[in-house]
């Protein structure tokens, strides 16, 4: 009896909270604000903040056309498995004091389930067959190497940091991490911290693809590169995928950072976990998308490798000796 | 009766294995003139080496046994080793059991791979020598006895990379070869010659009894002359070009053997010499070598792949680089860290095996490998492409394939030791490391991209899916892949542990052939440690249940309502988005991906494209210099 | 006395890297090839001399514990590193015919069809 009690609360995880559905509804809320937002500062009125719920409805009920280059299955397949990976994600990403799954993943687990999402959208689009989606590719997966330094530099500086301070030396659990900040108050209180938090915010944005460092996409240049030839619901599935992944991030940043301001009841849990994940999408996504202008690849590589690097760097050694 | 028995006593069957294949290859020699008769010799003796092998797990992993053998029965008279011996330890059986498994598995394959050349009979007996020199280099209990497979080996990779002696390249990547593998034999050869001279034994236990007890000049230059001769067998850097060269070169059956075996027995090799031989010569300092040289090798090759546009090629840096990860690992010098190397080494053997397996299909079938010439064949081998997706996301480290269990392993063992030392070096290690899993991936999405999607070319519309002899092949690869991937505790729990604690237990090793180990250097293993957590098969049930959810949700809604569209210029529905242009054939070439990246790089790669000149004169530089490199480190540092 | 030998082999198989490295003609590298592996036979047989020693070849009735002799098994190592020479030297002239037949030259400078 019992098994079956717990394997329907496990369902009940993977498929309401804090998986499927609130990633639908936190996600799609998210990018609504998001676009708002950056509408606001522009000194636009911009959409209503439900509008990508009505977007994507829409292109649900569109007809989606294969192209004949393509190769079907991959291509209708992959925005499905983007999609799953991402809620499983946020599966494994706490929630304060409360984690789904927590015997499964760690941060190195985290780091590399954030490559399947754009790794399916790759290979999506890829599958395609349009030379638009190869330079997309291309530019994706750039952006992706760009990413990845400062962000394992980040996870590092962490794993360490917490590890010190409980004694194991090193600490890759990410419901340990959450325990740790339970009792000793946030992370981000630490100075060590800080550099990491900032690259941290920097990376954000690039790692879900928005503007400025979005040339992977870039509809001006190269017709949205590897979505160039998806419609109808796939097309769909990946706006929801990206949405989902601001929200992924966003809470990624707040289990790692803003751990330990949890109130115990998981309702209200959830809605300050959105509350901060708005906030810090404002910071990070919004702000920075408002006032710039589309980077090139190279500048983006540059970027991260240069600058944000060297802010996660020095995270790292002040966590390397203790401070 | 008692006498079968005796035969049938899994006391012989290490030698059986070896035999199987030796025998094999003779046969063939003499008798492999009709076609049938050669392929069923030759699958009948890889078949017969994977068998004895498989019967040893009992006694050699479940009962922590040490099997030793000796020739004719001659057990050491006066103390001394007179005899020629085998022995077969956990880490042994542990590389005698990839050996057999990919040697199998590429046996399976060479029947259809290799039905449209010539000299069949030449290549199946050369194919089995490879594998027995391979086999008989990791059985062997006898320094010089492994000099002996290791010329073997080393000629039959050779004239197999010179088999195909139309193949561009060929003959000229088997003279580089030749010549660089024959520096490396003698500074085996040479080294052995040493350590004899010290202690008046060949034999391995015994030496690994006497080497310790007076190190001087002398054994440090035999070590540094080991170190870099097996250094060549397994390529690491400075002899990586070799490896590319070759594998370019030779049929994809023989490239899973050089790749995902002899480049093991080279790593086996360095094991015993650096933890057996020569343990007391200051582990710290040896670690060093080794991480320093596994993270150099990691790094450039993965680099050089990225500008290859040759997928064998390709594949070749990128077996070298994940050889670097074995090679750190079990540098590392901690219980966790030679068991995660050992954990990478089968899973480089699977899937790159794998991933040989797909390219020798593409070439089997499209008759090139160049990336800037194919494209779009995921429709016209969907199980191909299926099959090398599994290769590819297992090297890149996708989870839940074995990759990825693997690699976890290694970054936590290199962050611990980091942690545990103080040495930010490791640190680096660690970094290191994982920038350049993203670079493999980085790398597979352009092979998939060039050569399983995007576009197919015009001249390529008739290309077929290979024969189902060639695709089983591939799939066991890729069931063991998965199964790897999704059971890490069960592949650690009774293959890489045993090994592991092996090399922590020289003593053992020494006393199981009747000698004194009571002089020997027990190493502190330290225990087994997971500073996080990985569960792949309640993953991927989640991720099941996920999907499953996510698709049932689609499908309710009206993603398959999907209309095809064939041809632009044919529908009229479409033709008012068209000026009435034909679709083009226009596909990314391989080569000009990633071009953000190497545009940053660009002094890097233009340094490195100097460097690997292909003048076989510069290659032979880098040995003497790695060489002489290697002999100061030892006589100096160690 | 065997200082010299050991002296002459250790340079004996420096003169056959020196070779290898330095001489661009096919020919002349597959001789640096032989000339090390001659160094190697020679260092081998050094050590297994001894002073004043008899071959080591007896019948179980003469062998008793006085009887003085060479090292048996580095002149067992050398005739086997022998036939690896002779070996090595077939196998790296036959790919000499065969590089010379596909790219008209024996100069290594000029074979380097695979760099990069």
């Amino acid at each position: 009896m019992t098994i079956v009690i717990d394997a329907l609360q496990y369902l009940g995880y993977v498929l309401i909270f804090p998986g499927f559905l609130f990633c639908f509804l936190a996600g799609m809320l998210l990018c609504g604000i998001d676009r708002k937002l950056v509408a606001k500062m522009q000194k636009r009125v911009g959409p209503p903040i439900l509008q990508p719920f009505y977007d994507f409805f829409k292109l649900c009920g569109k007809e989606t056309i294969i192209p004949a280059a393509a190769e079907r299955n991959t291509f209708m397949l992959s925005p499905l498995v983007g999609l799953a990976a991402l809620v499983v994600i946020q599966l494994f990403i706490p929630v304060f004091g409360f984690t789904a799954f927590s015997g499964i993943g760690d941060i190195i687990v985290i780091l590399y389930l954030l490559l399947v999402p754009a790794l399916a959208m790759i290979l999506g689009g890829a599958a395609s067959g349009s030379p638009y989606a190869g330079v997309g590719l291309s530019r994706e997966m750039v952006t992706i190497i760009s990413c990845e330094l400062p962000l394992v530099l980040v996870l590092l500086a962490v794993a360490k940091t917490v590890g010190g301070a409980i004694g194991t030396g090193l600490c890759f659990s990410l419901s340990q991490i959450a325990e740790y900040q339970e009792v000793n108050g946030s992370l981000i209180t630490k100075i060590s911290m800080l550099p990491a938090a900032a690259a941290m915010l920097l990376l954000i944005p690039g790692e879900t693809g928005s503007h400025p460092f979005d040339a992977a996409e870039a509809e001006t240049e190269i017709c949205e590169g590897l979505l160039a030839e998806y419609s109808g619901a796939p097309l769909g599935v990946f706006k929801l995928s990206h949405a989902v992944k601001m929200l992924s991030l966003t809470s990624l940043f707040v289990a790692l950072f803003l751990g330990g301001l949890g109130t115990g009841i998981l309702a209200l849990d959830a809605v300050l976990l959105f509350l901060l994940c708005a906030l810090i999408t404002a910071a990070s996504i919004s702000f920075v998308h408002a006032f710039t202008a589309r980077l090139k690849i190279e500048q983006i590589f540059k970027y991260y490798w240069t600058v944000v690097s060297l802010l996660a760097a020095v995270s790292l050694a002040l966590a390397w000796y203790g401070l | 009766m008692n006498m079968l028995g005796n035969i049938l006593s899994y006391q012989h069957f290490p030698i059986y294995a070896i035999m199987a294949l030796f025998l094999g290859s003779f046969l063939i020699a003499a008798f492999g003139e009709k076609r049938s008769v050669r392929n069923i010799l030759a699958l009948l003796s890889v078949t017969a080496a994977l068998g004895f092998i498989l019967a040893l797990m009992k006694p050699v992993v479940f009962h922590g046994e040490i099997i030793s053998y000796w020739m004719g029965a001659r057990e050491p008279a006066g103390g001394y080793a007179i005899g020629i011996a085998l022995e077969v330890d956990a880490l042994s059986f542990f590389f005698a059991l990839l050996v057999a498994v990919a040697v199998f598995v590429s046996g399976v394959y060479s029947i259809q791979y290799m039905n449209r050349d010539d000299n069949e009979k030449e290549y199946y007996t050369l194919y089995l020598l490879l594998c027995g020199g391979v086999m008989g280099m990791v059985l062997s209990g006898d320094l010089f006895n492994m000099f002996i497979m290791v010329e073997i080996l080393t000629f039959a990779a050779v004239a197999l990379t010179a088999f195909r002696n139309t193949v561009r390249g060929a003959v000229e990547a088997a003279f580089k070869y030749l010549v660089v593998g024959c520096m490396g034999s003698t500074c085996i050869l040479v080294g052995t010659a040493i350590l004899y001279a010290q202690t008046h034994t060949l034999n391995l236990a015994q030496l690994a009894q006497l080497a310790p007890g007076d190190v001087n000049t002398a054994t440090r230059l035999a070590f540094a002359l080991l170190f870099v001769g097996f250094g060549t067998k397994a390529f690491i850097v400075p002899f990586h070009p070799l490896a590319a060269d070759a594998h370019g070169a030779a049929p994809a059956s023989v490239s899973v053997i050089i790749s995902g075996v002899l480049t093991k027995s080279g790593i086996y090799g360095i094991i015993r010499i650096c933890y057996f031989l020569f343990q007391s010569m200051g582990l710290g300092a040896m670690q060093f070598l080794l991480v320093f040289i596994g993270s150099l090798s990691m790094f450039v090759c993965v680099t050089m792949a990225l500008a290859q546009h040759d997928f064998k090629r390709l594949l070749a840096f990128h077996s070298i680089s994940q050889i670097g990860y074995v090679l750190t690992a079990v540098g590392l010098c901690t219980a966790l860290g030679v068991s995660a190397g050992l954990y990478h080494a089968i899973n480089h053997t699977l899937f790159k095996g794998l991933l040989f397996l797909a390219a020798g299909a593409v070439l089997h079938e499209t008759g090139t490998t160049d990336l800037n010439k194919l494209g779009g064949l995921a429709k016209k081998m969907p199980h191909t492409t299926a099959l090398f997706m599994v290769g590819a996301f297992s090297i890149s480290g996708v989870p839940p394939f074995n990759g990825f269990a693997s690699k976890w392993m290694i970054y936590q063992a290199s962050y611990q030791k980091a942690v545990e030392s103080g040495n930010i070096g490791f640190l680096l290690v660690t970094i290191i490391a994982l920038i350049t899993s993203v670079l493999t991936l980085a790398s597979f999405v352009k092979v998939s991209h060039s050569v399983f999607f995007g576009q197919l070319p015009p001249e390529l519309a008739n290309v077929k899916e290979v024969s189902w002899g060639m695709r089983s092949a591939m799939g066991i690869f890729a069931l063991l892949c998965i199964i790897t991937g999704l059971f890490p505790n069960l592949v650690t729990a009774y293959l890489t542990e045993p090994a592991a604690a092996a090399v922590f237990n020289v003593k053992n090793y020494i006393e199981a052939m009747g000698f004194d180990g009571s002089a020997a250097v027990q190493l502190e293993a330290g225990g087994f440690q997971h500073a996080g957590v990985w569960d792949p098969v309640s993953w991927l049930l989640v991720l099941c249940i996920a999907l499953l959810a996510i698709t049932i949700v689609a499908v309710a809604g009206k993603y398959g309502n999907v209309s095809r569209c064939r041809a632009p210029a044919v529908e009229n529905k479409y033709q008012l988005f068209y000026g009435g242009e034909e679709q083009e054939f226009s596909q990314l070439g391989g080569e000009d991906l990633f071009w953000g990246f190497k545009h940053n790089w660009r002094g890097y790669f233009k340094f490195m494209h100097r460097l690997h000149s292909g003048v076989v004169n510069d290659y032979a530089l880098w040995a003497v210099v790695d060489l002489a490199l290697v002999t100061l480190f030892s006589l100096i540092v160690l | 006395m065997i200082l010299l030998n050991y002296i002459a082999s250790f340079f004996l198989i420096g003169l056959g890297f020196y070779a290898i490295v330095t001489k661009y003609n096919l020919v002349k590298t597959v001789i640096g090839l032989s000339i090390a592996d001659y160094g190697v036979n020679l260092l081998l047989i050094s050590i297994g001399f001894n002073p004043g020693g008899t071959a080591p070849i007896f019948t179980w009735s003469e062998l008793d514990y006085n009887s003085f002799f060479v090292d048996p098994v580095p002149q067992a190592l050398t005739l086997t590193s022998i036939v690896i020479g002779a070996c090595v030297t077939a196998m790296s002239l036959a790919l000499v015919i065969k590089l010379e037949e596909q790219y008209g030259t024996i100069d290594t400078r000029k074979i380097r069809r695979l760099r990069g």
